[in-house]
């Protein structure tokens, strides 16, 4: 009996132990393959924080359990060797049955015998000690459950025939009855997706949701506060510019604490909005590893009873997802990687015939785009047997004889997914019922999605699931280019480095990162989306690699900012098709950042060679919907297009890029725009630029001023109402042109 | 003390008269016919010109801030922006109308339900539109001469006011994509 107050720390506890548990199973798979010492130390801190934990609450027989395991690991710390294969075997049953008690004691449940797991580990312990000893083991290192197996086949040698049918008929009987080896720990994998810990509520999908979108619009009004604070800052600015500072003093002291005190609420709000996104984030969603990494066990299990050697590899699996997907997606995983070892993989030594390695390679790759999640299960093994297939087929009359003849490869792939369908003649504990496709299939469709098929004889087979996902996040690189912040998938993100000329090779037509003795051709952001003219990075400006589609590029941006975990939602209709991005995401002050799709990055050549030939203008103003309008006009008038937000950015672009014409704003914060033209006129390069300034008023003054600042022309915002932005340009051009 | 009212033998029979006159007026039913009846605009100016929307389109009018510009985008997508809840495109209603620029530059973005399933989308205007009646019949009349996405109504004093049908320029806008 449990004191009460023990009683309430055993949710946390088996919480924790859930962890522990995780850590230390993925840790015995990869010490069976390979010696690695610092596993190995996990693995003993994971076993002895069981113990000791267990004790601190009064769990004495999971502790004392968890001692055995340890008593079965520690002899091997410091000999440089991997676990025996029966050792593995009998601390992951034993670590089965230790987390089914612990739950079974927080439920108050019935408990697990612990007798069977004390005595298999003693048995393994006994095995090892005879090795130490020098002396031949007495089991050869296997399990006693299968030392006595090897008992029962030496009686069974000595007995007549007749009692030898009657055993074997007992012994299919026996095996019948018997479950079937778990892979893994069902019960653990549930218990992470469902979450039926103690003092959990069920509550609905909907109103979770509805939570979210009203967290959207706290965060609204975070950035209204924001605002009110920066409008108060500039009334203070104002009453300070009138020259009325004595007689205003007493207000403007108090609008000052206002505007403080404004701040400080407007902090709050939003660490209060972080906040709750991140407890409803972790309401919502999961981590996607939550249901593969236990398929780790699955394949080690399966490759045990196969005879086969696999790994697998598991790519994007920090990609959050909404619970509701990932519970309905765990049984078609695992049917698929379970398929792979069994249909895809071929016995090692017919690898090693066909030049493979031994090992085979399973690798489950998620990545979400958008609202999209694409998860690829491959493996590097025979590819479907499309004769086997069409074999198949005809023996269970599936398709018509003549039809089936007729089918191409990827029609007969289709084969697959249909009721009934196996190639297996007879039925194993994995594969050959004919159920598993169809149902694979049957769960992505109701989820919305779709799961395609793509197979190579010979080289392996590629399942694809394609899913919407409103909820989850990704990890995401935020960088800034120009004024532009930006987000990179980190999925694609290899490396980041900073630029050094020694490692740069400048051509006529491309850059070129030296990287780990590969050349990497080098692209700026800027100059892929149409923000600036492309540019050498320069010493000390950051470079991403990225590897996308089996292409790596270097990426110069401006800065990179850092990584966060965001919710990429889809662009509105009106830019969805704008294949350069996948989404965008909220950033923690509200603002709306764009995620750059990996893909379009590294398909650049194309468009480079578009934008060859075409006259450049650059257009600098402060405000959006100008900058938008004078590049509509001048876009339409067949200029390509560079825009800035503001003077110091403007000298910025056009230190690295020459232009044809510059239309620059007056009224600008910072720099107006005669002062950009008296810098711009200052640089040797620029002397023969036509610049043009815009300004919202008309008067004789203000055309002096531009006239003597530099400029070539002066519109009024009402002359470029009517039209005639790009007869100045024009016009200002030919000047240039005739006078140069 | 409690007022009485005054008697209307009290009053001069002129006074009398011209009381009853307007009774009379008073009595007569409202003239509710078609011409009286009006829609509702929010008006707005364009560049020289004064434009409007039904004001039952009309969400929001919210400042022209935190719009993440779109690099690639087509000219006429200011950019996104956030609008409880929901990613909104901003779109510069001059460029679309096919104008060149506008007097003062835009400070506001009118949030709009163009009647395009309940999507939302937000137009730069460059002041906070007014509500103007606009008599149905003169709407009537402009929507069956015009064939595009502007309806031009002549009001008394020959004030033009253009209104805008947001769908029909949406879709102008999607055709005009797909032919290109």
């Amino acid at each position: 009996m449990l004191d009460p107050m023990m009683e309430q720390l055993l949710p946390g506890f088996l919480d924790e132990c859930k962890e522990i548990a995780e850590r230390v199973t993925e840790h015995l798979i990869e010490l069976e393959k390979a010696h690695d010492q610092a596993r190995f130390d996990d693995l003993a801190r994971g076993l002895h924080t069981l113990k000791g934990s267990a004790a601190t609450l009064g769990l004495s027989e999971l502790s004392e359990l968890a001692h055995r395991m340890e008593d079965v690991v520690l002899p091997l710390r410091g000999k440089n060797v991997a676990l025996p294969g029966a050792m593995t075997d009998a601390l992951l049953k034993t670590l089965d049955v230790w987390m089914a008690h612990l739950r079974a004691t927080t439920a108050k449940s019935e408990l697990p015998e612990l007798k069977p797991s004390h005595k298999l580990l003693e048995g393994v312990r006994q095995a090892v000690l005879a090795v130490d000893a020098g002396k031949p083991a007495a089991n050869n290192g296997k399990s006693p459950a299968n030392s006595e197996k090897q008992k029962d086949k030496e009686k069974e040698r000595s007995k007549p025939a007749s009692e030898k049918k009657s055993a074997k008929k007992e012994r299919e009987a026996r095996a019948a009855a018997e479950p079937e080896p778990a892979p893994a720990d069902p019960a653990a994998e549930e218990d992470a997706l469902q979450g039926e810990e103690a003092g959990s509520w069920r509550v609905r999908t909907r109103e979770v949701v509805s939570l979210l979108h009203e967290v959207e619009r706290l965060r609204e009004v975070r950035l209204r506060l924001e605002e009110r604070r920066r409008e108060l800052e500039r009334a203070l600015s104002q009453l300070a510019r009138l020259g009325i500072l004595a007689q205003t003093a007493e207000v403007r002291a108090l609008l000052m604490g206002v505007q403080r005190a404004l701040h400080a609420d407007g902090e709050e709000a939003g660490d209060i909005v972080a906040s709750m996104e991140d407890e409803l984030k972790a309401i919502c969603t999961l981590p996607v590893r939550t249901v593969l990494e236990p398929l780790r066990r699955s394949v080690r299990d399966l490759c045990k009873q196969s005879g086969k050697h696999a790994r697998l590899s598991i790519v994007g699996g920090e990609v959050s997802l909404d619970r509701r997907v990932l519970e309905t997606l765990r049984a078609p995983l695992v049917h698929l990687v379970r398929n792979a070892v069994d249909h895809g993989l071929e016995l090692p030594d017919l690898r090693e015939a066909r030049g493979k390695h031994r090992e085979g390679i399973i690798v489950v790759r998620v990545e979400q785009q958008g609202n999209m999640l694409f998860i690829e299960v491959s493996d590097d093994g025979n590819g479907l047997d499309l004769a086997l297939i069409r074999q198949a087929a005809r023996d269970l009359s599936i398709v018509p004889g003549a039809e089936l003849d007729a089918m191409t490869p990827a029609q007969l792939h289709q084969l697959i997914f249909r009721n009934g369908f196996s190639t297996r003649r007879t039925v194993t504990a994995v594969s050959g019922r004919g159920v598993g496709m169809d149902v694979v299939r049957s769960q992505i469709q109701a989820l919305q999605g779709h799961i395609e098929v793509h197979s190579t004889p010979g080289q392996g087979t590629r399942f694809t699931l394609t899913l919407p996902a409103e909820l989850g996040s990704s990890p995401v690189l935020v960088v800034r280019c120009g004024e532009h912040e930006l987000g990179i998938p980190m999925a694609a993100v290899e490396t980041s480095l900073l630029a050094r000329t020694g490692e740069l090779r400048v051509a006529r037509t491309r850059v070129q990162l030296s990287h780990r003795e590969q050349l990497i051709t080098t692209q700026d952001l800027g100059a892929l989306l149409g923000l600036r003219q492309p540019e050498v990075p320069h010493d000390g400006q950051p470079l991403l690699v990225l590897q996308s589609q089996g292409r790596r590029i270097a990426l110069a941006v401006d800065e990179v900012i850092g990584d966060r975990e965001l919710v990429i939602r889809p662009l509105p209709p009106e830019v969805r098709d704008l294949s350069a991005y996948q989404g965008a995401a909220t950033l923690a002050r509200g603002e709306l950042v764009l995620i750059v799709r990996p893909d379009w990055l590294s398909g650049f050549e194309k468009r480079d060679a578009a934008l060859t030939g075409t006259r450049r203008a650059l257009v600098v103003d402060d405000s959006l919907t100008a900058r938008a309008l004078h590049r509509t006009a001048l876009e339409s008038a067949g200029y390509s297009v560079h825009t800035a937000s503001s003077g110091r950015q403007a000298l910025e672009q056009l230190r690295h890029s020459s232009y044809d014409v510059m239309v620059s704003d007056i009224g600008m914060d910072e720099m107006d725009g005669y002062e950009l033209t008296q810098q711009a006129r200052r640089q040797t390069e620029l002397e023969m630029m036509p610049i043009i300034l815009v300004s919202a008023r008309d008067s004789d003054a203000d055309r002096e001023r531009g006239a003597s600042s530099g400029a070539d022309g002066f519109l009024s915002k009402k002359d470029c109402a009517s039209g005639r932005l790009i007869a100045e340009v024009r016009s200002c051009i030919a000047r240039r042109q005739g006078t140069g | 003390m409690k007022l009485l009212p005054r008697l209307p033998d009290e009053l001069p029979q002129e006074a009398r008269e011209l009381l009853e006159r307007r009774a009379a007026r008073l009595r007569d039913k409202p003239r509710t016919t078609e011409e009286e009846s009006v829609l509702w605009a929010a008006e707005f100016p364009v560049g020289e010109d004064s434009y409007a929307l039904p004001l039952e389109t009309l969400r929001a009018a919210v400042p022209l801030k935190m719009v993440t510009p779109v690099p690639l985008s087509p000219p006429h997508v200011i950019g996104i922006l956030r609008f409880q809840g929901q990613i909104l495109t901003a779109l510069s209603l001059s460029s679309l109308l096919g104008g060149r620029g506008w007097r003062e530059d835009p400070a506001v973005l009118l949030v709009v339900d163009p009647g395009l399933g309940g999507r939302l989308l937000a137009l730069d205007c460059e002041r906070i539109p007014k509500p103007v009646p606009l008599p149905h019949a003169l709407v009537e009349e402009a929507r069956a001469r015009s064939t595009g996405a502007v309806a031009e109504v002549t009001l008394p004093g020959l004030h033009q006011v253009n209104l805008l049908d947001l769908r029909r320029l949406m879709d102008r806008r999607a055709s005009e994509k797909r032919d290109a």
